[in-house]
């Protein structure tokens, strides 16, 4: 079964190489990992309670439960910003940067990436980011180092908000977290990780950017029909949506995914209604239905069948023992977690935040341990390092065409820098 | 509050049934009812659960929702996982293997000949994507709008009966058959005559009230537009795998008692590792819509949110006892089982079936009808052939209306009659049979 895993593994981290999907390979290790539990239960367990078919489908259901909500939340979330951005909505953001100075330009578009990460999620804030920065510059070399400070600042933005990212949001929904402490303990660590790198791009960054030559360009995807005040309507709902998830949360004490389906609903109900008066014709591509093709399934995919493979392994024991092994070796828990920073550059975070929620039961360490914000902090920034290394990474390299190598030349010294300085940081302020 | 969460489901059902008149898409209010309903419940929890269960407090109801998500995402993935496996089908020509063979233009004749293919194949493949599939392949076969309305109708007809008998023909036979209260074996020995009536009275009508031959569209060369690119070898394998995934998911569950959507992710990531190895030599652009990213994309996600919504909300409703207590209602009221049954199926046309065969699941335990009961059986047939009466009463009914432009008039006018016909002679047909069983 781990060597299905490792082998499954194997093939997600050398996705481009194989040229294999890397959701192919997950959604495939996943089923692979569960069939062989489920027809080796007689030699995987020795007592008679697990050894049958009802109690293992049970804990199946129960991880299913969790991925679920998992996912609904990241659909709904993704839908919620795909609508705005088709309502030109990030326009009012956009339309506020006007300096050409590169120096400048990098500070602005890193901070406001960082800020707009934290509410929404990392790879959105990152394609959005990646859109608007392809309007700005025009030199390719500026624009993939741009692109890379947008990563780390996306990444870095991910880690203290409770719904920033994929991992903070694993942690948040299943109440490793909660949302006041985490934003507290996090926020000057997370600054520290965009601000070291910051700086050092900064110094090597000199003179002024050159905007690519059709500026007509800006307003192309049909954004012409719509009205500023229905463009500022959207993004207010947008937004006001995916913020309000957290303080649905406090009132309710329904999951996270509860509060964005809501969110969507009354956004989808609002859309449906301000364009009703025109035809289908003019103002087909904005509605949900067709913004819900935009949606990144395959990651969805992904997700679903990395989790279930973890979900396996966590059934099967062999995260209790990597637990014991690590806690064993090292001890630390900044030790570990910094491992698990630098490990999620090389293979998807994900799995390694699932995999420490399985290891670590919630009675060795109570919600808002320190422990569980290291690991926010770990493995929300460790995956800038490498250009593979975060959802936000694979996107931006995905639009923008970024070799590997260049990244691996040109931010990871910085990436690295900024990460090891959070880590100290955090370390300095709540040992 | 137990009044209130039924007027807020009783509302949200009514907008989603007036969906066309209030053009609002039936996923929004399904997704807002779902959150309303569980947001009451979790407010008036100490009024409507008993004093032991309110003494979890918030825990206890987040707790039987998670355990609901669970039921419900394991329909969703499979839907989902289904519907790419089909799509992926489809976008390799993989259907042409059919669709070649069919070559009469006589209207009685050809009506027969894909009446029969698509009872068939909605069995191994869900309703909806037959009908797509189908409609697709009428628009290239029939010019005439009357004619192919008329023609679409009956696929309608033929999906959902073929749809009832197969567990995993049909949206709710799936869930009848994850849930366990039907097993693959049991349901096709019972269900497969009763099916064959309610598409057989129907044929018959047309074949006595429609006569002549059908028109061919002009441009028959539109149909080789754009598939040049898929040799036959390469078509008829992702046809075989594609088939293949699909048909071994209940061989699959038998072997590894996993839930059928463990199957349906195994055979989707083979198919999606083989097709990717197939194209690896051609240009991006060239292979660009059959890569499984591409096809991803033509995957009916408002429909996945829609059931989402309803399925969340139903369960709020089972959780706060409104379904016990509509069962204990039509249970006085009816008794019989099969008038319960044939109820529930003339509902399922009005509104949208799956929520009703979540509440009758809800609402009768498995110690009242026991697996393999003919009331589930029963139950399998009249949600997935009862909405055959009303195009907006099934899925198929919805993608050809959306496909084909038809009238909800024109549909009324011309096909409810016979639909109903098949309906009720399918529920005769089952109690002849099995009514002394």
């Amino acid at each position: 079964m781990a060597v299905v895993f490792v082998i499954g593994y194997l093939a997600i981290a050398l996705e481009h190489p194989l040229r294999i999907n890397k959701a192919a390979s997950a959604i495939l290790t996943g089923a692979i990992v569960w069939t062989i539990l489920m027809l080796g239960k007689d030699t995987i367990f020795h007592d008679a309670e697990h050894a049958d078919h009802e109690g293992l489908l049970h804990h199946l259901l129960e991880h299913l439960g969790d991925i679920g909500s998992i996912l609904f939340f990241l659909m709904g979330a993704m839908t919620i910003v795909e609508l705005v951005d088709v309502h030109e909505g990030f326009r009012v953001i956009t339309d506020r940067i006007s300096s050409t100075k590169r120096t400048t330009l990098l500070w602005i578009v890193s901070i406001i990436t960082f800020f707009l990460s934290a509410a929404l999620d990392n790879l959105t804030t990152t394609i959005v980011m990646c859109a608007l920065l392809r309007k700005l510059i025009k030199d390719k070399e500026t624009l993939w180092v741009f692109a890379g400070m947008v990563i780390i600042a996306a990444n870095a933005g991910g880690a203290w908000s409770p719904i920033g990212d994929v991992t903070t949001i694993m942690l948040w929904v299943k109440g490793q977290v909660t949302t006041v402490n985490i934003i507290v303990k996090l926020i000057v660590p997370s600054l520290v990780c965009l601000l070291l790198p910051l700086l050092w791009i900064g110094r090597t960054m000199k003179g002024n950017v050159e905007r690519p030559d059709s500026v007509i360009d800006h307003g192309h995807h049909g954004g012409g029909n719509v009205t500023p005040g229905e463009r500022m309507l959207v993004f207010a709902l947008g937004v006001g949506a995916l913020l309000f998830v957290p303080i649905f949360k406090a009132i309710t004490h329904l999951p996270p995914f509860m509060g964005v389906m809501l969110g969507l609903g009354v956004l989808w109900v609002v859309t449906e209604v301000i364009h009703m008066r025109h035809g289908l014709d003019q103002r087909g591509h904005l509605m949900v239905t067709a913004v819900l093709r935009r949606i990144d399934m395959p990651s969805v995919l992904f997700f679903l069948g990395i989790l279930v493979a973890v979900g396996g392994l966590q059934v099967a024991g062999h995260l209790t023992l990597l637990a014991q092994g690590l806690d064993r070796a090292l001890g630390d828990i900044f030790l570990i977690n910094g491992a698990i920073g630098a490990l999620s550059a090389i293979v998807d975070n994900v799995p390694l935040v699932a995999a420490a929620q399985g290891m670590y039961p919630m009675s060795q360490f109570p919600p808002d341990h320190l422990f569980w914000e290291l690991l926010a902090l770990c493995a929300g920034t460790g995956g800038s390092m490498l250009i593979i290394g975060s959802a936000a990474g694979v996107a931006a390299m995905g639009i923008m065409h970024i070799d590997f190598i260049w990244y691996l030349k040109r931010m990871t010294i910085p990436a690295a820098l900024g990460y090891v300085g959070g880590i100290l940081t955090f370390w300095l302020m709540w040992h | 509050m137990y009044l209130a969460i039924g007027l807020t489901f009783v509302l949200g059902y009514l907008c989603i049934a007036l969906e066309h008149p209030l053009r609002i898409n039936k996923a929004a209010t399904a997704l807002v009812t779902g959150v309303l309903v569980w947001i009451m419940l979790m407010l008036g929890q100490h009024e409507l659960l008993g004093a032991a269960e309110a003494a979890h407090g918030h825990e206890g109801v987040v707790e039987s929702l998670m355990h609901h998500l669970g039921d419900i995402a394991s329909i969703l993935f499979f839907l989902m996982g289904a519907m790419t496996i089909v799509e992926l089908v489809d976008a390799h020509e993989g259907f042409r293997v059919i669709t070649d063979r069919i070559t009469g233009t006589n209207k009685v004749t050809l009506m027969w000949v894909l009446s029969i293919i698509t009872f068939f194949l909605s069995a191994a493949l869900d309703n909806m994507t037959t009908a797509i599939v189908m409609c697709a392949l009428l628009r290239k076969l029939i010019k005439d709008k009357n004619d192919l309305w008329t023609f679409a109708g009956m696929v309608i007809v033929a999906a959902n009966a073929g749809g009832a008998w197969s567990p995993i023909g049909d949206v709710t036979t799936i869930m009848l058959w994850i849930g366990g209260q039907v097993t693959t074996g049991n349901i096709i020995a019972k269900l497969i005559v009763p099916s064959l009536v309610c598409l057989l009275l129907p044929l018959v009508w047309f074949t006595f009230t429609f006569k002549g031959t059908i028109q061919r569209p002009d441009a028959a060369a539109e149909e080789n537009a754009g598939h040049k690119a898929v040799s036959t070898g390469k078509r008829n394998l992702v046809f075989a795998l594609g088939l293949f995934a699909l048909l071994g998911v209940p061989l699959f569950k038998t072997w590894t008692h996993l839930p059928p959507y463990m199957g349906i992710l195994l055979g989707l990531g083979i198919l999606w590792i083989v097709t990717e190895l197939m194209h690896m030599n051609a240009i991006e652009t060239d292979k660009g819509h059959l890569s499984v990213t591409a096809v991803l994309r033509r995957i009916d996600v408002p429909s996945v949110l829609f059931f989402l919504g309803i399925l969340t909300a139903v369960s709020g409703l089972q959780e706060a006892g409104h379904l016990t207590d509509a069962a204990h209602l039509l249970d006085a009221k009816l008794g019989s089982i099969y008038a319960v049954n044939t109820v529930i199926g003339l509902l399922s046309a009005v509104v949208d079936n799956v929520p009703l065969v979540a509440a009758a699941m809800g609402m009768y335990p498995m110690e009242q009808f026991h697996a393999d009961h003919p009331f589930w059986e029963l139950l399998a047939y009249c949600a997935g052939t009862g909405g055959s009466i009303l195009i907006i009463g099934s899925a198929a009914g919805v993608a050809t209306m959306g496909i084909l432009g038809i009238d909800f008039l024109w549909y009324l006018r011309r096909m409810a009659f016979p639909a109903a016909l098949g309906y009720f002679g399918g529920i005769i047909a089952f109690w002849l049979l099995w009514h002394g069983a």
